[in-house]
């Protein structure tokens, strides 16, 4: 593999990694958050037992959606320091928006909701993860205007060496946008909605104790799942439209990016037909269907499959452009960029986020399988509570 | 608008150091300060609930870097190509440390992630200090610059230690002090920074983004900043001292 080869892998490596947590992050917190608001309205423990057992699952993720993220932030000007040369004045504004306007909020409170329990009045708890839900969908936003612009350079002129931004609204405008939001946030709403519905079928089929809690929590999961699959399908269709118009042909003459759409495709219309067809209609029952709890448990991993196709046939099919049309990904490239410098960072990389995310799945899984009662997001004062006022006094 | 946003940038930067600056400190300093298993969890409840809100600050730098000087952005970046790779490795074994220590139960598990967070917090030190002087002596890492590295652990050790004598007065350093010392140790952290910055202010002002992107960036994120700032400053105001909440596990 030469220089471009790694370059290009290690973004494809970190990105991927990337997704796959922060797809969970974005489909998990609006759940979290409406779960917290019927506790907080209806004052029924079990919706705040749902907040907690959930939330610890959507932290746990959140720490690999942060990790991978750095990794990204840095990764411009580490590896394509032509982009921000050519067109940093354009596609720099959506990231920076991103980090200030959204991140940063995201962050902060999120800080304030995790360490906040016990602490922070009930109100303005709860004002704390509907913060964080907004801001987190804020810097989706932020982050497809950037990614639609390298599709199509909507609301810009070449001047010779680099893009100008001419027009701001065409940026948020963008075609290339318009359709693939709704299908990732779909995407997204499918994912947390699968991942709630696939650990509340493996506890019912468990036969646990915990039944009000996980047929609660599995009906939740469906209902979300069916409100993602009918948008990532809508969607999905509707973006060949914009698609024929500013990248003809792109999944014909690119064999990858044709396949990820091929099997993402496949995925979606099967996770359709099941959520839609099958586990909808019969919501009512399903909780108490135990021989049906291990397909919904299989169905788990495949929205996470099909997001990375996804990006793959996006991202592989705007090849040989970084920037459709205008800037090559070889020209992109740092210059002065060597196998050497990639392909150590590139293990460094891998190795590490690899590792870590490895582990991130094995601790949510065990979140799951121990079940509520042994959460610890929002413990109270323990039974260590006398050893620990002795030791504040 | 060009002044308005160096200020913003020089802000974030020196806010950073100030503002994550004690939770590497403590993290380097962790088996000193933590000798039993019991001391660290003490120390790392002290900084925990301020991680968050601290370390979002050098997202937000490397953001305005690429929206207000994207010319800049590729050539600081790619220059320190290496050192941005370590201070990167470093950050993720240090979050990693802090998110997994106590996810599951066992002393090995715990005392391995401490590690981790200890490790990790020397490599962001030693990398930030190296990258700081390779920064002031155009884009070359020299034996100096080790020197430099050391002397930005120092201060960050010195400003971690004064935060958890101000969280925890008396608890863990044998010391108590106020927030005046707080404030002062924050400066201290932050000077190796702003020191850099003064010199290099010229030049990064040089390479700002055209007045369109600029008036972009500010019509969409003016409007946010008393949020972001009341935000941080409700952080400090619920988890201080006088917030005094020990009696609740600590989730990190
Ligand atoms: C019948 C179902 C589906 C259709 C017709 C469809 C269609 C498409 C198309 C045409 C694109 C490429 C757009 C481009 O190249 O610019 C795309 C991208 C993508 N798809 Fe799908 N898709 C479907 C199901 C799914 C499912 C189930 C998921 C995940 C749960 C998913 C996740 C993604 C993602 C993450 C992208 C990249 C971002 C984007 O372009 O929106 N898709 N999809």
């Amino acid at each position: 593999m030469d220089v471009l080869d790694l370059a290009r892998m290690q973004f494809a490596v970190t990105g991927s990694l990337h997704f796959l947590f922060v797809v969970l992050t974005l489909g998990l917190a609006p759940l979290v958050a409406i779960m917290q608001t019927l506790w907080t309205f209806r004052g029924d423990p079990v919706h705040e037992r749902m907040t907690r057992f959930w939330g610890q699952i959507y932290v746990i993720n959140y720490a690999l959606g942060i990790v991978t993220g750095l990794v990204m932030e840095f990764q411009f000007g580490l590896s394509w320091s032509g982009l921000s040369h050519y067109a940093g004045d354009v596609f720099g504004a959506p990231l920076a928006i991103e980090t200030l306007g959204a991140f940063f909020l995201e962050s902060t409170f999120l800080g304030l909701w995790i360490f906040g329990w016990h602490r922070l009045p009930r109100g303005l708890h709860l004002a704390c993860i509907w913060i964080v839900t907004l801001t987190a969908y804020a810097s989706a936003f932020w982050i497809m205007v950037a990614n639609s612009f390298l599709q199509n350079p909507a609301g810009t002129v070449d001047r010779g060496d680099h893009l100008e931004l001419v027009d701001f609204g065409a940026l948020l405008a963008n075609p290339m946008l318009t359709m693939a939001l709704p299908h990732v946030v779909g995407a997204a709403l499918l994912t947390g909605g699968s991942v709630v519905m696939g650990a509340s079928a493996y506890q019912l089929f468990r036969r646990t104790p915990e039944q009000e809690f996980f047929t609660k929590s599995l009906r939740l999961g469906v209902v979300v799942a069916s409100v993602g699959v009918v948008l990532a399908v809508a969607f999905g269709y509707a973006q060949f439209g914009p698609v024929g118009e500013f990248q003809p042909g792109k999944f014909d003459d690119k064999p990858l990016a044709g396949l990820g759409l091929g099997f993402m495709i496949m995925i979606g219309s099967l996770l359709q037909l099941v959520v839609l067809f099958f586990l909808l209609p019969v919501i009512r029952w399903l909780p108490r269907w135990r021989w049906a709890h291990p397909v919904v448990m299989l169905m788990t991993p495949l929205p996470f499959l099909a997001a990375i196709l996804g990006w793959l046939a996006r991202e592989a099919g705007r090849q040989p452009w970084l920037i459709n049309g205008r800037l090559t990904v070889a020209d992109a490239m740092s210059p002065g960029l060597t196998s050497g410098m990639v392909t150590t960072s590139l293990i460094a990389f891998t190795a590490v986020l690899g590792l870590l995310a490895v582990v991130d799945y094995v601790l949510i899984a065990r979140v799951v399988r121990r079940g509520p009662a042994a959460v610890a997001l929002g413990a109270g004062p323990g039974p260590d509570r006398e050893r620990a006022a002795a030791l504040s006094l | 608008m060009d002044i308005l946003w160096f200020g913003v940038f020089a802000v974030l930067l020196l806010g950073y150091f100030a503002l994550e600056g004690f939770d590497i400190g403590l993290g380097m300093l962790l088996p000193v300060l933590g000798r039993s298993q019991e001391g660290r969890d003490r120390v790392v409840a002290a900084m925990a609930p301020f991680v968050l809100a601290g370390e979002v600050w050098l997202v937000a730098v490397a953001g305005v870097l690429f929206g207000v000087y994207p010319r800049a952005e590729g050539e600081v970046l790619f220059g320190l190509y290496p050192l941005v790779v370590s201070l990167l490795v470093s950050w993720i074994v240090r979050d990693a440390g802090l998110w997994f220590r106590r996810r599951l139960d066992g002393r090995a598990w715990r005392a391995g992630w401490d590690g981790a967070i200890c490790l990790g917090s020397w490599g962001l030190a030693l990398s930030w200090g190296t990258a700081l002087v390779a920064l002031a002596d155009g884009m070359s890492v020299t034996p100096l610059g080790l020197a430099g590295g050391a002397v930005v652990a120092a201060a960050l050790a010195f400003h971690g230690w004064t935060f958890v004598s101000w969280r925890l007065p008396g608890q863990v350093t044998g010391a108590s002090r106020g927030a005046g010392a707080l404030l002062a140790s924050a400066c201290v952290a932050a000077a190796p920074a702003a020191v850099l910055l003064a010199g290099a202010a010229p030049w990064l002002l040089g390479h700002t983004a055209p007045a369109d992107t600029l008036n972009v960036l500010s019509f969409m994120i003016l409007p946010l900043a008393p949020l972001m700032a009341g935000g941080q400053v409700w952080v400090w105001r619920t988890f201080g001292p006088r917030g005094a909440a020990d009696r609740i596990p600590s989730f990190f």
